[in-house]
């Protein structure tokens, strides 16, 4: 894509740059000799095959791969099955919604819709008392809310009328099209709210991770809770006189002094219990009554409390008290805790690396609409089942997934002739058969039509690519194709449905073929599918793509091509896929060692395991990956994330990263614990600076640093102001996985 | 393509160390220079996600609009109308004052020629400049520096884009610097001294052989001085300017600083998501009205917070392409062509809708389908870059495209 000559070309100029301030490029001057070399020695070998499949080495790990034979490491990668994972799943024992279905996550975890049928009595209040406080709070916030926008709306009403009294009558027709419209616009932004992420710029920044209530004290101030309002004001159900009449929108002083009151009430009731045994604590929250259980869960937010009040509680009063405050955030936390911790701790590497190449090529957001109900299955059922599986099977998986369905829209997809845009009921009269008459007006109906968001990107982004030689014309009959791939109920976490209403009738034609009708409509679907799985460009894509990852961001074509041809006689099996390309000589070749910039999951990841550190709670590590432009779950274009080095080195990104390596081996970095001092080796005496830092240089990069880089710390530890103190092990470390080297993989 | 960078760089900081801080940047802390305030500037947003150019500036007066979208429409008595023919989105309203004084312009029917309806493929070529050519690997923003004079500072930041990555857009030979956050730009702490684990990264990365990181690491060290001498954290926004909460307003306050505190920006970026509406887009209000409040109550406080600073701005606002004329059947709107650009700043002759309108009838869409387009995109830019940067060469600018200065609408006079 980009012209190499050229870059060789300015690479030369910068080589000559760099001679000529004398500084000789050792890594470059390598890599200029031995291009297309393979790598020198199993050593090597070892540490680019865990450079590649892993998340980086761990202490150990270049040992161990040697020992195995780095060919037959490679080998039982290919096959996670047969790699026993105990260490990653007790880690992940503590988060349960990772077990539970759409469904109980929508029942258990409910979002303002949910909680507002309970609230409407149209659902039944749960009797279990752990799900009960959960939506006893969220009811009582919801009233709030609506008291307030009610509130707001009365006044805003009195400002109207008393503006319209001084102001000349528009015509009276004109003004009451104008309320209608509005009502009407209303109505839809309504069902926009629940459709749509609110604020998609926001949800970029800070989607994941400020929403615990384990979230630090800088995140509580970010974003400030409800206001705190006093139970028993709470309680009334409306509005006291004072608030309904004061005109001001700033709270009284009395206000004020009510609401200290009550957060003192509620802080001295959380230090009172903090003096029981955890299990009394918890049972002493569930026994309190709606009002106490609000007031606790406020007094709990932000306040940094709740980490003391969860202490020794087992994981479900845990997650109780938590989704207390922030249901749906709790969902949310643990998936992305869940998914650095395994590519932190798990022994099936390569499935990991895997699972969120896959979930990045078919990309979801997770602001978007009720997307979190969902990814918890759809990365583990869809993405993560079959990561080393068939391509088609991939491919189908996803296409009938709720979440994808949601995501691009394809649930609503409806075809322009379908019995449900034409108004046909659904059971007609059994009286025979006869002709119904059509209703003129079913079709001017909205959400009665054809969206071709999926079908776009299902043949630029997860199969053809952009390239893959279709029109305008090809993305709205394959949007035809896939009319009734719906999903039932998504707000209640329900699943795939096809429902045949929706369907388009006739025969569509895809890229020349035809795809003829049959049966209720379902099986036309499966066969696109096929068609596109089967595609040579498909199958081109999808190896440059892994090539991309696995090699460079330029991958030789030669490679592509070869790994393109194991895609089509092996039938899309991504394994004999992925078996082609680590025993290429491209894969070894000295040029392609270290030539991967990490992403900041790459890295946050690589620093922990480099270092084999201890991670008690994954989010503050979450949010540094936010900080480095990389939000979990948070891509909001269906492209996903990009695995070239263009897109994350920048200045701030830089920055970021040296901040955090800094941060990290100095313990600073809340729930991770970092041992610097034993992985320098035993306490050496503090004139050892020089010593401590080569014994890094091999545990956290396996020695492959530049002689710049090393005289760069050096240096610092001979001028260091105070030769008594040179600089400690956890800073040598941090200045190694701040360094240019340890950017790479 | 970060590679080019370092040459340039390179014999700037050859000579200057690397804890040595240049004398330019001791002028800019004490104000010795005024240099910068007389600095033009362009600043670029990009709406990503392919915004609806047909509901932000609203064609009331065709009937083919209003029979198009019947349930998305904005009815012709809430727009806010600009000249009888055209309106605002009710949610424009921070945009009106700046239309009546005549500081902003609109470019309807404008965007790129390319017939791509891939927003990855279409951005690309916004950003590249050279729509339908996937080889070029610079951005037209960074070119547009290339035969700029350089600032008498010849400030790390001529360009800047605000966000964790650098953009497309500008990235290329000229040095540019990304930055999330105004306050977190620094490593090791805020302190006037750099820390010695700061001084120790800047050698490492100064001595670099690693092409990639050693450019983007000069650029990034040169930016932290620079930044700690004129500490922007002075410069809080005018009264007058209020920004929204969220990315897009934090960005721009941050601009706004930096514009502020002499630091000799020349060129910036900035962008704003949450545009792709199949579903629901809303009409007067809903999810497009959400975004287009962020996105005017952001330039808004913008334009106030420069104040005087204004006089030599110019902010030019596109998207990939825009969206189908007709709703879809999920009261939202899919992947179009033509859209609409706004053009906001000192020299800019405002109040007025630019470019020639293709019309909606069935016959008048492009493919029967979508807003034609009459105005290519670089036509806008070049004018831009031309009369108000002063960069004449515009065959460099936009290779491969005949920007003749006839041709421009002529919105800056």
């Amino acid at each position: 894509m980009r012209p190499s000559l050229r870059k060789v070309a300015l690479a030369l100029v910068s080589l000559a740059a760099l001679v000529s301030v004398g500084a000789v490029p050792q890594l470059l001057a390598r890599k200029k000799v031995a291009a297309g070399d393979p790598v020198a020695n199993e050593h090597k070998r070892a540490v680019q095959a865990l450079n590649r499949l892993t998340f980086g080495p761990r202490p150990g790990d270049v040992q161990q791969v040697m020992a195995m034979g780095v060919d037959r490491w490679i080998d039982l990668q290919l096959h996670p099955e047969r790699i026993p994972d105990s260490e990653v799943e007790s880690r992940l024992a503590a988060f349960r919604t990772l077990h539970m279905s759409s469904k109980e996550i929508a029942e258990d975890f409910p979002d303002n819709q949910m909680v507002k049928q309970v609230m409407d009595g149209k659902r039944p209040m749960p009797s279990d008392p752990a799900k009960r406080a959960v939506y006893q709070v969220q009811i009582a916030r919801l009233q709030e809310k609506q008291e307030e926008k009610q509130e707001k709306k009365q006044r805003k009403n009195e400002d109207a009328k008393a503006e319209a009294g001084t102001m000349v009558a528009s015509p009276a027709s004109d003004s009451a099209k104008t309320a209608e419209e509005l009502a009407a616009a209303a109505a839809a932004s309504a069902d926009a709210a629940c459709n749509a992420p609110t604020n998609l710029a926001d949800t970029n920044s800070n989607s994941m991770g400020a929403s615990s209530m384990l979230a630090s004290n800088s995140d509580a101030i970010a974003n400030p809770g409800v206001p705190h309002v006093s139970p028993i004001l709470r309680d009334m159900g409306t509005p006291t006189n004072e608030t309904a009449t004061a005109p001001e929108m700033k709270p009284s002083a009395t206000d004020d002094a009510r609401r200290r009151e009550d957060r003192l009430y509620a802080d001295l009731k959380i230090q009172s219990l903090l003096d029981l045994p955890p299990d009394q604590r918890y049972k002493k929250v569930l026994a309190m009554s709606a009002d106490e259980q609000v007031a606790f869960a406020d007094s709990l937010r932000g306040h940094g409390k709740a980490q003391d009040f969860l202490a020794g509680m087992a994981p479900k009063q845990k997650e109780t008290l938590l989704a207390m405050n922030n249901p749906q955030g709790l969902v949310a936390d643990e998936l992305v805790q869940a998914k650095l911790l395994r590519a932190i701790y798990s022994d099936r590497q390569l499935e990991e690396v895997m699972t969120d190449f896959w979930f990045n090529h078919f990309n979801i957001f997770s602001g978007k609409g009720p997307e979190r109900l969902f990814l918890t299955n759809y990365e583990q059922e869809v993405i993560r089942s079959h990561a080393l599986g068939k391509f088609e099977d991939l491919l189908v998986a996803t296409a009938k997934s709720p979440a994808m369905l949601f995501y691009l829209d394809n649930w609503l997809s409806v075809g322009p002739d379908s019995m449900r845009a034409l108004g046909i009921p659904a059971h007609p009269a059994r009286n025979g058969p006869r002709r119904f008459p059509t209703n003129p007006n079913a079709k001017r109906k909205a959400n009665n039509g054809l969206n071709e968001n999926y079908g776009r990107e299902l043949l630029e982004l997860h199969t053809l690519s952009v390239n893959g030689g279709y029109s305008q014309r090809d993305v709205t009959e394959v949007a035809k194709v896939f009319t009734g791939w719906t999903i039932d109920k998504p707000n209640d976490g329900g699943g795939f449905k096809y429902d045949p209403r929706m369907h388009e009738p006739g025969p569509k034609f895809v890229l020349g073929h035809r795809i003829k009708p049959k049966g209720d409509g379902e099986d036309e679907g499966r066969e696109l599918l096929h068609m596109l799985a089967t595609s040579p460009q498909t199958a081109h894509f999808i190896s440059l793509k892994l090539a991309e990852r696995f090699v460079s961001d330029d991958p030789p074509p030669a490679l592509v091509d070869r790994m393109t041809k194991t895609f089509e006689k092996k039938k899309g099996d991504i394994r004999e896929v992925l078996s082609t390309l680590f025993h290429s000589p491209e894969f070894w070749a000295n040029t392609t060692y270290r030539a991967k910039v990490k992403t900041p999951l790459e890295f946050v990841a690589s620093a922990v395991r480099a270092t084999g550190a201890d991670v008690d709670d994954a989010m503050p590590l979450v949010r540094q990956i936010a900080n480095m432009g990389m939000p979990l779950y948070a891509a909001q274009p269906p492209t996903g994330y990009s695995m070239k080095a263009e897109t994350w080195v920048s200045s701030s990104a830089l920055l970021t990263r040296m901040n955090f390596a800094l941060g990290f081996t100095a313990g600073k970095i809340r729930g991770v614990k970092v041992d610097t001092p034993q992985l320098a080796g035993a306490a050496p005496a503090p004139s050892d600076a020089l010593l401590t830092l080569s014994t890094l240089e091999a545990k956290l990069l396996a020695d492959d640093v530049s002689k710049q880089t090393h005289d760069s710390i050096a240096a610092q530890i001979e001028s260091s102001t105070k030769p008594a103190r040179p600089p400690d092990a956890s800073i040598i470390a941090g200045l190694l996985l701040g360094s240019p080297e340890f950017q790479r993989r | 393509m970060i590679t080019r960078r370092i040459f340039l760089r390179n014999s700037a900081l050859a000579v200057v160390g690397t804890a040595a801080v240049p004398s330019f940047l001791t002028r800019a802390a004490f104000g010795a220079v005024d240099a910068g305030t007389r600095n033009k500037r362009l600043v670029v947003i990009f709406q990503r996600g392919a915004a609806d150019g047909l509901n932000i500036v609203v064609p009331h007066a065709e009937p083919q609009y209003y029979a198009m979208r019947p349930s998305i429409n904005i009815p012709r008595n809430a727009v806010l109308d600009l000249d009888g023919r055209f309106g605002l989105h009710p949610a424009l309203s921070a945009f009106q004052p700046l239309w009546q004084q005549g500081h902003l312009a609109i470019v309807h029917a404008a965007g790129s020629p390319d017939t791509t309806r891939s927003h990855f493929d279409a951005q690309d070529f916004m950003e590249s400049g050279t729509p339908g050519v996937k080889a070029t690997d610079d951005g037209w923003l960074n070119r547009t520096l290339r035969n700029l004079p350089l600032t008498p500072q010849n400030s790390p930041f001529r360009a800047i884009a605000l966000g964790p990555s650098l953009p497309r857009i500008l990235s290329g030979a000229e040095p540019a610097v990304a930055m999330n956050n105004i306050n977190d730009f620094s490593v090791g702490g805020k302190n006037p001294k750099p820390s010695p684990a700061a001084l120790a990264f800047e050698a490492m990365y100064d001595h670099s052989s690693d092409s990639v990181l050693h450019g983007t690491g000069v650029e990034t060290f040169d930016a932290v001085k620079m930044l700690k001498a004129a500490n922007p954290a002075k410069y809080t926004p005018n009264p007058g300017a209020i920004y929204p909460k969220g990315r897009f307003g934090d960005g721009l306050r941050q601009l706004a600083q930096l514009i502020k505190a002499n630091l000799g920006v020349q060129v910036a970026f900035a962008d704003i998501g949450g545009w792709d509406n199949h579903v629901n887009e809303g009409a007067v209000e809903g999810q497009l009205a959400n975004v287009l409040t962020d996105f005017s109550q952001s330039l808004a406080a913008f334009w106030t917070d420069l104040g005087d600073l204004g006089e030599d701005t110019v902010v030019v606002t596109m998207s990939e392409f825009g969206r189908t004329a007709r709703e879809n059947g999920n009261r939202g709107t899919d992947h179009g062509h033509a859209n609409v650009m706004f053009v906001l700043g000192g020299p800019v002759q405002g109040g007025r809708v630019y470019g020639r309108w293709p019309g909606l009838d069935q016959s008048q869409l492009y493919e029967g389908r979508d807003l034609a387009l009459t105005t290519d995109f670089r036509q806008v830019i070049g004018e831009a870059v031309a009369r108000h940067m002063g960069n004449k060469n515009l065959a460099a600018v936009f290779p491969g495209f005949d920007n003749q200065p006839a041709k421009f609408l002529r919105f800056l006079g």
